[in-house]
């Protein structure tokens, strides 16, 4: 992957919750201006790896470079247009309205109360997803699909560089997460670079860049040519999953 | 339109709310003309009607306007802070926890009951809070079943305060754990306006991040904030001013909780906002409610029995309906 800059550099990172170790020894690239897929059995780290990526986790052992430096050097404000996170599923507990609720994206800017052109960023992250007939409507009554369309509103609002999202099509149905996969690639193309949990291997490998395969605690890196040749592939869908080659695309369908 | 029209008269409110409480009482009929006079033609009035209005009346309305305002604030306070619709200073323990504080100062003459109050409240909401608390997850139920441990607990370390206080005191402390203003003075008001103005600033520079914290942590923690730091600040501020009117007021149960409630039902969720009309509704109903339980019978009614009653079978509608997390 020479070619291409890197926008994380992990190096020999390491990382245990009560003592249970999760990463060990991992050292990976994140391209930039790609659309960066991880991949992995549950348990295998994948969030855990996307939440040190984001700042939300402390790095104890080893070191994750964000553009060239190390995430804490960064103030949080500049943390904030660097990169943008979705959690699995956010529950609302509160009625929110969907403009409010992408206007807490700009937190990092916002000394007491949102400014006017807050407001703009937010009505720019709106207009971009296309979802201006939802502004007014309760974010906790809108469908999966909507409510993963707000949240990625939301995280750019804060303009970041990058945006880690944790499973964002589990919720969805077929059709959405096509849809989603889809504006993820266009923003990619907008110049945002995009890491995402999948599970879908058909999804991941029509949708993504570069793959990160995750197993037990350790991890390897590849592009599209390469991913299908690796063993740790044949690890992460195992025995009860057949490839077949249908018009030149590789398919993951489960063994009779 | 509307809620336009409601948020007129939410602020208009105040002012009939407050001068049709001065005329109420249960001691001499004061009426208007009295009060024409007292304003405008002292020389007309009587120093009994003077000190019924001045010395009495005047400060217990203000001292009810501001303990209702505070505890509706700091219930939506909490509400965001902790993510959860079911909190209120009464759930959390905080106002046991502040009770408790208070009755060893007025029992000990050690610890001032004001700092006593304050500290013990915050005591109370940091032990719901951890005993809550499991892999770094508060759910909404376990939070409310650490806040009754923590009332069990501070009632009765309270019940042992009274056990060993003299009769004085301990009828001191008994009338105003039950919740009630007959005390009510300007020397009271004094006490409690700092805490109350201090929490009040701090909350209303953090109006906006409550909203944020609404969402989550981690989804603040994303966009650029701390929120365990905020979380600390909201909460000081919150038991600072919670206490405070605990402290003067004595218990009064699940107020904090049925107005928030009632003011995201009329003028929405954004904390830019209601925070104020808590504090507008919360005063104003309270004082109407405090009419009711010192002129209802010939004695005074302890306002918090009211509170009680109407706010029990208010949660467990809440409860039903809302149909939230039994899990999480």
């Amino acid at each position: 992957m020479a070619a291409v800059k890197p926008i994380i550099e992990i190096k020999d990172l390491s990382f245990a919750y009560d003592g249970k170790t999760v990463l060990e020894d991992l050292s990976i690239c994140i391209p930039e201006n790609q659309f960066t897929v991880i991949l992995g059995r549950n348990g295998s780290g994948k969030s855990t790896l996307l939440r040190l990526m984001a700042g939300l986790l402390p790095v104890h052992q080893g070191s994750i470079l964000t553009k060239g430096k190390n995430l804490r050097t960064y103030t949080r404000r500049q943390r904030s247009g660097l990169l943008g996170f979705l959690p699995q599923k956010h529950k609302a507990v509160f009625p929110f309205s969907v403009d409010e609720v992408v206007l807490t994206g700009r937190a990092a800017h916002i000394k007491m109360v949102p400014s006017k052109e807050d407001r703009i960023k937010r009505d720019e992250a709106i207009e971009m997803l296309g979802i201006r007939h939802l502004r007014n409507r309760k974010y906790s009554e809108l469908s999966g699909g909507e409510q993963q369309l707000v949240m990625i509103a939301r995280a750019l609002a804060q303009q970041p560089k990058m945006l880690l999202l944790d499973e964002p099509i589990s919720h969805l149905d077929y059709n959405n997460q096509i849809d989603l996969l889809r504006l993820l690639k266009y923003l990619v193309s907008l110049g945002i670079s995009i890491v995402a949990v999948l599970h879908d291997p058909n999804l991941a490998l029509f949708y993504g860049d570069y793959f990160i395969l995750l197993d037990h605690k350790r991890a390897e890196e590849a592009d599209r040519s390469n991913v299908l040749n690796m063993q740790i592939t044949d690890i992460i869908f195992s025995q009860n999953i057949r490839r077949i080659e249908h018009d030149g695309v590789q398919l993951f369908i489960p063994e009779k | 339109m509307n809620r336009k029209f409601a948020i007129t008269i939410l602020y208009v409110l105040p002012i009939p709310v407050l001068i049709l409480s001065l005329l109420i009482g249960s001691s001499v009929k004061v009426g208007i003309y009295d009060i024409y006079d007292l304003l405008f033609r002292p020389e007309y009035s009587s120093d009994l009607t003077r000190t019924i209005i001045f010395d009495i009346r005047l400060p217990r309305i203000l001292l009810v306007f501001i303990t209702g305002g505070m505890l509706a604030l700091t219930g939506s306070v909490l509400q965001a802070v902790f993510r959860n619709p079911l909190v209120d200073p009464y759930v959390l323990g905080l106002s046991s926890g502040a009770a408790f504080g208070a009755a060893l100062g007025i029992a000990s003459h050690v610890i001032p009951v004001k700092l006593s109050a304050f500290i013990f409240g915050l005591v109370a909401v940091a032990l719901s809070w951890f005993m809550a608390r499991k892999n770094k997850e508060v759910s909404i139920v376990s939070l409310i079943l650490a806040g009754i441990i923590t009332n069990g607990i501070f009632t009765s370390l309270l019940t042992i305060v009274q056990i060993m206080s003299d009769p004085f005191k301990l009828q001191s402390i008994v009338h105003w754990i039950m919740g009630n203003f007959h005390n009510a003075s300007w020397d009271q008001l004094s006490m409690i306006m700092l805490p109350v103005m201090a929490g009040c600033i701090i909350i209303f520079v953090l109006r906006w991040k409550l909203n944020v914290l609404a969402l989550g942590d981690e989804e603040a923690a994303s966009s650029g904030l701390n929120p365990n730091r905020l979380k600390i600040w909201v909460l000081l501020a919150a038991t600072l001013a919670g206490s405070a009117v605990v402290a003067v007021s004595g218990i009064i149960g699940l107020y904090g909780l049925i107005i928030p409630h009632i003011t995201r039902m009329l003028f929405g969720v954004d904390n830019r906002r209601t925070l104020i009309y808590n504090l507008l509704l919360g005063g104003s109903f309270l004082v109407i409610i405090d009419n009711f339980s010192r002129t209802m019978a010939g004695y005074e009614i302890p306002i918090g029995v009211f509170t009680m009653l109407v706010g029990a079978p208010f949660f467990i509608w809440l409860l039903k309906k809302s149909n939230i997390g039994w899990q999480q």
